[in-house]
């Protein structure tokens, strides 16, 4: 790696330093209310969720149709132990990313073998059941009545004798996710560059090279699904502490969903195509709340923009709006254009 | 009560064995899910009603008119959306077809509204309330009755169809080997649609059942009927129809059993949990042949 | 091909802003009040209620002149019943200065995620429709609603409904996995020991489930001679029509869940003999609650639910407090607070409402019946 300065750094690097310095100061630019930044807020959780998603269809080549039950499932495990246990938010990241690991490796480990549609239609199961468990062991998370009262994350230093400072209002939510999502993103990169990434990346455009090229298919893949149900997690534990109340219809089927258009739209395998995914989705998604009244069409109209979205976008761009180019090739390689061959003279059907 | 909750699982299973023919069918000759596949299941009892109500039509002819409305929508669906992708990557079909249901589904909330819909005042012939046969203190309706005749109808149909005629041994052919069949002359495109129009068919026929004996019909109906109709082909073994009629009915037993004898909650968990299962530990199913990843050297 | 995916990219940006700072913008001059429900989704029908209700007092207000010469404008949040949204929806209420109160939310679980953002942001709510106990807890003083909780309907069912109007003693209950229904489930359970019943069993469903054959099949094997329609309408039509199929002719009951004219139309015969329990009915009313009634069938073709009425008192209460107080959020909030006596109450059509320190109020509950294709008042 070279010298780190400003005259180096690519035109897209440039891009990126000044997107996050417009972030930086973003609250206090004029017109930016708690609204704005609440939107905000949601729209770097679901980069995060993206993210986390990314690895399994745009690293690995596999489609998991049950992402939202890891989301739930931090969430959840978020939610309770700060409840019951009063336990600190910094505690609980940890926690929740392991707690999602675990989840992730007792379910990939026996589905992981499966072609890919087996696969997905047992993810899909997994988070049905999981939103079962849910909503009907009310004993040990309300259930339906909801979890409400969830303690603020709050920076406690009371143990060094300073003072606490507890999460007020949206801006300390802020900031706190612009942090995950920068982390989110760092890990990414490295990963992406390493030697993990490198072997994904080997099972996604040719399994058949990549096992006799001496990679262990299962555990690889295993491990995918690991640290992507683990970043499910965090993003769920979070959502847990700002929202401060859960219910279990927050995590239906509806959510993997959205995140999946998300990374299809911006560009599977592209971390910043991912990103770029979820803040089209979810600004677009608010900005069409607002419109679609004033037109006069009903807000279903939304959900159904996004079913369209995902057919045109696999019809036309199958690798996003940003497409990396191993995945563009793959997408494409199958299309071979059928040209009209003119019948040679004399040759009638 | 257990004749009870015998009937009422044959009554279900029978619904969830012909939609699940219609997954393991698509399934066999294009090796896709057709997530969309339950939403033709719903839009079959949205368009038997609009027909009654809208066009007058009699209970028998709203019915087969609706089943062919069913199978064109099959067939559109798979020229629209999955034959641009014949040749693409398993997860962008996967995709698209989840794309599809849920424009369906949205599409449908907006034509016909979310609320749930009962079937027409009398539209259903007057006899369909009274009880046919009584035994063992259980009874039989005569709408019972027809759900289950023409469940066997359409199944031996069926079955006959992919045995004795042309199209079925074609469209055995496709299941098979694609690239073969079409060397042999067959339209694999035709066959294809071929089969998705008897699909469609076929989940139209089920919604509309469904629709006019609960006497509610709404947009999502499709969803979770879909997901345990997928649970019963892949019981049954996936590509195989009988294995997906006879799964069908062991998941609606099972479900009726399980609903009226353990807990209610979980009643649709059971579809899942024994989707999950088979898939983990028998993946061919009962009937089916192994679909399993290539790699063993793990 | 950079260039315009830059293009692009600057665009959106550009779009989302123009958006978000249009519609945080204020209209001078008019007194702006939020009322979040379902407008889309499966609880539309409801959401169009509070709608209808809401609308009729805005143009009688708005006719009279307003509150003290201000008009009053109504600001739309739909939150599909959706904690997420709600959330959304009271972000948005509460970063719009302009926006004094919300009438809202109408579903519990709706009202419970919006809330810590109003008491964050020092905004009343006031909701028609929420009954689940524990938002009072939440709400933190900044909560308030014109409906009876669950606790309460639950038990005037137990002691008197079931024992005094139906007359009967074994109840079996068939309850949906959601949070109205089972609060309403253990206070009936609560008050059904006290009132000498016995529940000969309880079946839970989940929403969107519409094959009740075998839950049903094992209910009626205890040969109970009522069933309890723990839930809402959609589900409990197709419980009355499944539970006469297997035989089962004695009366059903439920609570404000069932009151809907979709009940009738998708229940069809099985629906009659039905009671329920509602906050509002025209036929028992008194002289407004009557005029009322019939107003709404003029404006609307449809006969008044008890969503529409408590709707109206709302935004009834809400222009008599601001109009003695004005049009600041703290002082709107201690204005209601201060309606903690009868006779400090507000007197609307239906009936008179004054609240405790949790915001809660205690309101009667009147019993309707199915008759014949009709809802009517229960003798």
């Amino acid at each position: 790696m070279g010298k780190l300065r400003l005259q180096n750094l690519t035109r897209g690097g440039k891009i990126r330093i000044g997107l996050l310095a417009l972030a930086l100061i973003l609250p206090f630019l004029p017109f930016i209310s708690d609204y704005v930044l609440h939107i905000a807020i949601l729209v770097l959780l679901y980069m995060i969720l993206a993210l986390g998603l990314n690895i399994v269809p745009g690293f690995n080549g596999l489609l998991d149709l049950g992402y939202v039950g890891f989301y739930g499932i931090g969430a959840y495990t978020s939610g309770l132990l700060t409840y019951h246990l009063g336990l600190s938010f910094w505690v609980i990241i940890p926690l929740a990313f392991i707690n999602g690991a675990i989840w992730g490796i007792l379910l990939g480990a026996p589905t992981l073998r499966l072609t890919g549609d087996y696969f997905a239609i047992v993810t899909f199961g997994f988070s049905e059941l999981v939103v079962l468990f849910l909503t009907n062991e009310i004993w040990l998370t309300r259930g339906p009545l909801g979890l409400p009262g969830i303690d603020v994350v709050s920076i406690d230093l009371t143990l060094f004798g300073g003072p606490k400072w507890e999460f007020i209002g949206e801006l300390p939510y802020y900031y706190l996710a612009i942090v995950m999502v920068l982390v989110t993103v760092f890990v990414m990169y490295r990963i992406q560059d390493s030697r993990l990434g490198r072997a994904w990346f080997a099972i996604r455009d040719d399994e058949v090279a990549a096992v006799s090229c001496g990679i262990k298919l299962l555990a690889y893949k295993v491990i995918a699904f690991a640290i992507s149900a683990a970043f499910g997690a965090v993003g769920g534990s979070f959502f847990a502490r700002w929202m401060t109340f859960l219910s279990p219809d927050m995590f239906k089927f509806w959510e993997s969903f959205l995140i999946l258009c998300m990374i299809v739209l911006g560009g599977m395998g592209n971390i910043w195509g991912v990103m770029i995914g979820a803040l089209v989705l979810v600004s677009m998604s608010e900005v069409l709340r607002e419109i679609l009244p004033l037109l006069g069409l009903p807000v279903q109209s939304r959900f159904l923009a996004f079913g369209l979205i995902m057919v045109l976008m696999m019809r036309y761009r199958p690798a996003g709006i940003m497409p990396i180019a191993a995945v563009a090739a793959k997408m494409r390689a199958g299309r071979v254009k059928r040209k009209k061959v003119k019948p040679a003279v004399g040759i009638k059907k | 009560m257990f004749l009870q909750q015998l009937v009422n699982g044959l009554t279900i299973g029978g619904i969830y064995a012909m939609i699940a023919v219609g997954y393991t069918m698509i399934y066999g000759v294009i090796q896709l899910i057709n997530f969309a596949h339950g939403e033709i299941y719903m839009l079959g009892a949205f368009f038997a009603i609009t027909f009654i109500s809208f066009l007058g039509l009699p209970f028998y002819v709203a019915f087969l008119v609706a089943m062919a409305c069913c199978a064109v929508c099959g067939v559109l669906l798979d020229i629209v959306a999955y034959r641009p992708l014949r040749q693409s990557p398993r997860l962008a079909a996967l995709i698209t077809a989840i794309g599809m249901s849920i424009f369906l589904q949205n599409l449908a909330m907006i034509i016909w509204g979310s609320r749930p819909k009962p079937f027409p005042h009398g539209a259903l012939p007057a006899y369909f309330e009274k009880t046919a046969v009584t035994f063992g203190g259980v009874n039989l309706s005569w709408f019972h009755l027809f759900i289950f005749t023409i469940t066997i109808i359409m199944m031996v149909g069926l079955n006959l169809i992919i045995k004795k005629t042309k199209w079925g041994k074609a469209m055995r052919a496709v299941a098979q080997n694609k690239t073969m069949a079409a060397l042999t002359g067959i339209n694999v495109n035709r066959v294809i649609s071929y089969t998705f129009a008897l699909a469609g068919a076929l989940g139209g026929a089920a919604g509309i059942m469904v629709g006019a004996f609960y006497n509610a019909i709404f947009p999502t109906m499709g969803y979770v009927a879909g997901v345990k109709a997928f649970a019963a082909a892949v019981l049954g073994g996936i590509g195989s129809v009988p294995g997906a009629m006879l799964g069908g009915v062991i998941l609606g037993v099972a479900e009726a059993l399980g609903a009226g004898y353990l807990s209610s909650l979980y009643r649709d968990g059971i579809s899942y949990a024994v989707m999950i299962i088979v898939i983990i530990l028998i993946p061919a199913g009962l009937f089916g042949k192994v679909l399993k990843e290539t790699k063993k050297s793990m | 091909m950079k260039k315009r995916q830059s293009f692009l990219f600057v665009g959106l940006l550009v779009c989302v802003a123009l958006v978000f700072g249009m519609t945080s913008g204020a209209m001078a001059g008019k007194i702006r009040i939020g009322v979040a429900a379902p407008f889309t989704g499966n609880l539309a029908s409801y959401g169009d209620n509070i709608k209808a209700g809401v609308n009729l007092k805005l143009k009688e207000i708005n006719d009279a002149g307003g509150i003290n010469g201000q008009k009053v404008q109504l600001v739309w949040g739909d939150d599909l019943c959706q904690p997420k949204d709600a959330g959304i929806v009271g972000a948005k209420f509460a970063a719009d200065k302009s926006i004094v109160a919300v009438i809202g939310h109408l579903c519990s679980s709706a009202t419970l995620a919006a809330m810590p953002i109003y008491v964050r942001a020092g905004l009343p709510a006031l909701s028609p429709t929420s009954t689940n106990p524990t938002i009072g807890d939440v709400g933190k003083g900044w909560f308030f609603r014109n409906c009876y909780t669950d606790d309460f309907q639950g038990k005037y069912l137990a002691s008197y409904v079931v024992p005094k109007l139906l007359g009967k003693k074994k109840v079996a209950i068939f309850y949906e996995n959601n949070d109205y229904a089972i609060g309403l489930k253990d206070s009936f359970v609560a008050g059904a020991k006290s009132a000498g019943l016995t529940v000969t069993g309880a079946e839970a469903y989940m929403t969107g489930t519409t094959d009740f054959t075998p839950q049903l099949t094992k209910l009626l094997r205890d040969k109970p001679e009522t069933i309890f329609l723990c839930g809402y309408h959609p589900e409990g039509a197709l419980i009355a029509g499944q539970s006469r199929k297997l035989g089962f002719n004695g009366p059903l009951f439920g609570a404000d869940g069932i009151d809907n004219e979709d009940y009738i139309k998708i229940g069809g015969k099985a629906a009659d003999n039905t009671y329920c329990t509602v906050p509002f009915l025209a036929a028992s009313a008194g002289p407004a609650g009557k005029d009322f009634a019939k107003q709404y069938k003029k404006a609307y073709g449809r006969d008044v639910d008890w969503m529409s009425a408590n709707a109206y008192d709302c935004l009834g209460i809400l222009a008599q407090v601001i109009g003695k107080v004005g049009t600041d959020r703290k002082k709107i909030r201690d204005g209601l607070a201060a309606m903690n006596w009868p006779q400090f109450g507000y007197k609307g059509v239906t009936g008179l409402t004054y609240f405790n320190e949790k915001g809660d109020c205690s309101k009667p509950a009147f019993v309707k019946k199915v008759e014949n294709g009709k809802f009517v008042a229960a003798k």
